[in-house]
This record gives C-alpha cells, sequence and structure tokens, in this order.
C-alpha cells in the first residue's frame, strides 16, 4: 500500500482540535487547584 | 499524520514498543486490560478468602486494606477502562472508515504510560510502608498520614490521568475530524457516540482528579493545608473535589459498555436498535447529569437539607435516561429473530443484571435512606452489579463479538456459553447476598465480621471463587482463537450491520486508506 497523508486541511482541523482540548484540561486542573487556595 | 507510515511494521518487541497502528495499540491495551483484571481479581479473591469466616485468618487488617484499595485502582484505572480504550482504539477507526487515530504518535505514548504508572502502583506493596491503605477514594485525613506508597500512588495517578486525557482528546480529534465522507453525526454507530461523549468526560474530569491529588500531595510534603482542619483547611472539600471527577468517572465506566450493548444487540435480534436518537440524547443526558450529582456519594458527611434535597432528586434524575436505554434494548429484542450466541447472552445479562445495580442505586439515592446504607456491603454490592455485570459482562460480550474481525477465526461457541454461565451463575453468587449483608448492617472495608453473617459470606466467598476462575475459560477461548480455529467471514454475524463488517477477517493492518462513501 502507498504512503499517504492526510489533506492539509484534515491535518490542521486535527491540532487544532487537539490543542483547545488540552488547553481546556490544563485550565480545569488550575481551577480546580487554585479553587482548592480559596 | 494520521496515515503516513509504511505497510511494513517492525517485527517483535519494537512493533509493540514503537507502534502507531491503531489496531495493534488496541490490541495493547486490551492485553493489558486482561492482565490488570487477574491481578485485581487475585487481590479480590484474598479480600473473599479472608472474609470466608468471622475472624482474622490469612492476612492482617493492614493488608486486607491495601488489597480493599488497590482492588478498586486496578479494576477501574486499569482494567475497565484501559479495556474500554482498546476497543476505542480497534473499532472507532474500523466503525468511521479512518485509516487511523488522529493523533497515533500520542496514541502510542498514551498507552505506555499505563505499564510504568502501574508498576509504580503496584511495586508500593513491597515498600516498609505498603500500599496504599486508605480506599481508593483517598480521602485524607488518612491519605495525608499514610506511607510513602500514597506519594507512589499520587504519581501513579498523575500518569494515569495523562493517558486517560490524551486518549481522550484522541477520540474526540478522530471523531470530529477523520469521519468517512457522508458520514454525519447522526449516522454514526451508537458506540461511536458513547465514546465520544465518555471522551468528553474524561477530559473533565481527570484535570480535577489531577488537582485534587496535587493538592494532597502539597499537604503532604509543602506544608500546605487545603484538607488539614488543623491548618484551617478542611478535609470535606476533599470529598466534593474527589467526587466531582468519582461520579462522572462511574459513566466514563459504563458509558462505553452501552455502546457496545447498543452494536450486539440489534446484530442478534436481526433487527436496527430501536430509537438511536433517543439512544444519543439519553447518553448525552447522562453525562450532563453526571456531573452535578456528586454529593450523593457523601450525604452522611453533613450537608445542609437544601443540598441533600438537590443531590437526591437530581440523582433520581438518572434513572429517566438510564430507563430510556433499557427500554430501548428490550424494545430491539421485541419480535426480534432472535439467537444467543455468547456475546448475546452476556449483552442480555448485561440489561437485566446492570437494571439491579441501577434499581439499588436509586435505593442509595434517597437521602434519608441512605444514612442506613451508607458504607455497608449494600453499596459494595450496587456497584458490584453496576461494574461487573455491567461494566465488565459488556467488555466480555465485545470481545466475542468482535473477535472474529480481530483474529480472524471464530471462537469456541461451546467453551464461550460455559464460560457465560460460569460466570453468571458466580457473580450473582459473590453479590446478591451482599445485598442481604449490608442491609442487615455488615460494614464495607473490614476484615472481621459478626457471626451472624458468615452464611451469606461464605456463599459469597464461594460465588467469587467460581466467578474468578472461571475467567481461565475466557482466557483459554480468546488463545484458541488467536491461534486458529474455523476461519471467519467479513460479515461475521448474519445481522452485523456497519463499515467494520465490510472489511476482511482479520481486519488488515491498514484498513480504509481510500475512505469509504457514505449513503
Amino acid at each position: 500500500m502507498p504512503m499517504t497523508r492526510l489533506p492539509e486541511t484534515q491535518h490542521r482541523a486535527i491540532v487544532r482540535t487537539a490543542v483547545i482540548l488540552a488547553a481546556i484540561a490544563l485550565a480545569l486542573f488550575v481551577y480546580t487547584f487554585w479553587r482548592g487556595f480559596k | 499524520m494520521a496515515t503516513a507510515h509504511h505497510d511494513e511494521h517492525p517485527a517483535g518487541l519494537m512493533r509493540w514498543l514503537t507502534s502507531t497502528n491503531h489496531k495493534d495499540i488496541g490490541t495493547l491495551y486490551l492485553v493489558f486490560a486482561l492482565i490488570m483484571l487477574f491481578v485485581g481479581g487475585a487481590m479480590a479473591l484474598v479480600i473473599r478468602a479472608e472474609l470466608f469466616q468471622p475472624g482474622l485468618q490469612i492476612v492482617q487488617p493492614h493488608f486486607f486494606n491495601q488489597m480493599t484499595t488497590l482492588h478498586a485502582l486496578v479494576m477501574i484505572f486499569g482494567a475497565v477502562m484501559p479495556a474500554f480504550t482498546g476497543f476505542a482504539n480497534w473499532q472507532i477507526p474500523l466503525m468511521i472508515g479512518a485509516p487511523d487515530m488522529a493523533l497515533p504518535r500520542l496514541n502510542n505514548w498514551s498507552f505506555w504510560l499505563l505499564p510504568f504508572a502501574f508498576t509504580l502502583l503496584l511495586c508500593t506493596l513491597f515498600i516498609p510502608s505498603g500500599g496504599p491503605a486508605g480506599g481508593w477514594t483517598l480521602y485524607p485525613p488518612l491519605s495525608v498520614q499514610g506511607g510513602m506508597g500514597t506519594d507512589f500512588t499520587i504519581l501513579a495517578i498523575h500518569m494515569m490521568g495523562i493517558s486517560s486525557v490524551l486518549g481522550a482528546i484522541n477520540v474526540i480529534a478522530t471523531i470530529l475530524n477523520m469521519r468517512a465522507p457522508g458520514m454525519t453525526l447522526l449516522k454514526m454507530p451508537l458506540f461511536v457516540w458513547t465514546w465520544l461523549i465518555t471522551a468528553f468526560l474524561l477530559l473533565a474530569a481527570m484535570p480535577v482528579l489531577a488537582g485534587a491529588v496535587t493538592m494532597l500531595l502539597t499537604d503532604r510534603h509543602f506544608g500546605t493545608h487545603f484538607f488539614d482542619a488543623a491548618g484551617g483547611g478542611d478535609p470535606v472539600m476533599f470529598q466534593h473535589v474527589f467526587w466531582f471527577f468519582g461520579h462522572p468517572e462511574v459513566y466514563i465506566l459504563i458509558l462505553p459498555a452501552f455502546g457496545i450493548t447498543s452494536q450486539i444487540i440489534p446484530t442478534f435480534a436481526r433487527k436496527p436498535l430501536f430509537g438511536y436518537e433517543s439512544m444519543v440524547y439519553a447518553t448525552a443526558s447522562i453525562a450532563f447529569l453526571s456531573f452535578i450529582v456528586w454529593a450523593h456519594h457523601m450525604f452522611t458527611v453533613g450537608m445542609p437539607l437544601a443540598g441533600e434535597m438537590f443531590f437526591m432528586y437530581s440523582t433520581m434524575m438518572i434513572a429517566v435516561p438510564t430507563g430510556v436505554k433499557v427500554f430501548n434494548w428490550v424494545a430491539t429484542m421485541w419480535k426480534g429473530s432472535m439467537t444467543f450466541e455468547t456475546p448475546m447472552l452476556f449483552s442480555i445479562a448485561f440489561v437485566m443484571l446492570f437494571t439491579i445495580g441501577g434499581f439499588s442505586g436509586l435505593m442509595l439515592a434517597i437521602a434519608p435512606a441512605d444514612f442506613q446504607y451508607q458504607d455497608t456491603y449494600f453499596v459494595v454490592a450496587h456497584f458490584h452489579y453496576v461494574l461487573v455485570s455491567g461494566a465488565v459482562f459488556s467488555i466480555i460480550a465485545g470481545v466475542y463479538f468482535w473477535l472474529p474481525k480481530w483474529t480472524g477465526h471464530m471462537y469456541n461457541e461451546t467453551l464461550g456459553k460455559w464460560h457465560f454461565w460460569l460466570s453468571v451463575i458466580g457473580f450473582n453468587l459473590a453479590f446478591f447476598p451482599q445485598h442481604f449483608l449490608g442491609l442487615a448492617g455488615m460494614p464495607r472495608r473490614i476484615p472481621d465480621y459478626a457471626i451472624q453473617f458468615t452464611e451469606f459470606n461464605q456463599w459469597s466467598s464461594v460465588g467469587a471463587f467460581l466467578f474468578g476462575f472461571s475467567q481461565l475459560l475466557f482466557v483459554a477461548v480468546v488463545v484458541q482463537a488467536v491461534r486458529g480455529g474455523k476461519k471467519a467471514e467479513a460479515k461475521v454475524w448474519e445481522g452485523a450491520e456497519g463499515l467494520e463488517w465490510t472489511v476482511p477477517s482479520p481486519a488488515p493492518y491498514h484498513t480504509f486508506a481510500t475512505p469509504p462513501r457514505i449513503k
């Protein structure tokens, strides 16, 4: 089977989705910790 | 990039260490989960052996406490969650017509964090202070006062959490971006839907657990007093934060089970799933409600009455979408041309026994009644009906269902049926009497008990050993199918629908390099 690559637009959409989700997860972690200080 | 790899793959150990192939990684997750099932199962049998008689016979109380704590952590984070992630890896790309997961290298890392996390967790059994012994909930003050094993556990939980969050990101990115042309969201198989929603739950819940255990760590070593009343902190706050994670976690453990069941029942009833859209909305409703019910785990902690009422009614509301699901599964079977192969048997047992667990959950949701049930064996019976005959039975059903697709061989149906009947009898013998023990007042997590509880405990222990050892039969069936057997066709089951049944069995190493078109 020949090597195939996803179209560039699809690749960018995947990376964008992953970065947004990772930012949400990180924000929730920081928020939980910050709530602990209150 | 998702598909930018060669058709050839390294052989031997390097194949598994470096694989970015969703099928290989799915297999790794499933094998890891099976190993952890036996590790956690061995711990359960230590517990049941000790509880066979009143008094202390086999283990010391501190070791018993380590067993209850580690059994839960291993089964939840090591067996059930990785098993469902294994299914997600194998099946989601096959079901949506994608060539692989969206982020294959991240996928490899998500898996390989797990063996290290569990080595860290399990090696606590060999350090002087022993493993964590304060229960899987890690409540302070016990967890703040515990030995070094607690620190190992916290680090292990961080690693499991990172693995889960990365896995969730991968699942969401795959489903949102890699569906074959024409596969709209409401054309996706229900297993894919339940995993999409589960991934959002993971993403929202795991960072909260990470925050909670980080606060525990700083309380233990860096002079903070988040949970120390003497320093102005509040141990009850840990319970709130923990259960804000913990209750969605329960649904993380059961929503993919709903998905698997929703694939299997229509196949063997030879009818389309009844109420597909209502299943999707019910799943989403359960996910939403799972975030507003957490304090039902804490009714006896001393909450204001308004809080008790709110959490009581919100918890009861979950019965509505869950009822929708059970109704839909039964309606799918209604007047269907049913056959009873092993996956269907486990799925029917799932519907019946999970419903029993749901009903005992409703009993526990009644705040004034919960004051009686709290921390008794009734709770243990309840969550084992939900998690064993619920989550674990659906995992077993899913393995039997897709094993011919994965291996290219049919499994031994006679052995499968033996496995089913021994499991279902052993399970009920182990856990049904625990309802009576709990209602009569036997507390959980205690290695000794009053003499009037002896007989039910003996039944329970016999059932647990029967259930535990019958899983060896499962291993035998799986190994047999991996090694050979009757050749499986592409469409393994007569009533099967979906893209995964359009590829040959075993599924080739690369599938859907050219996306299929969905009408």
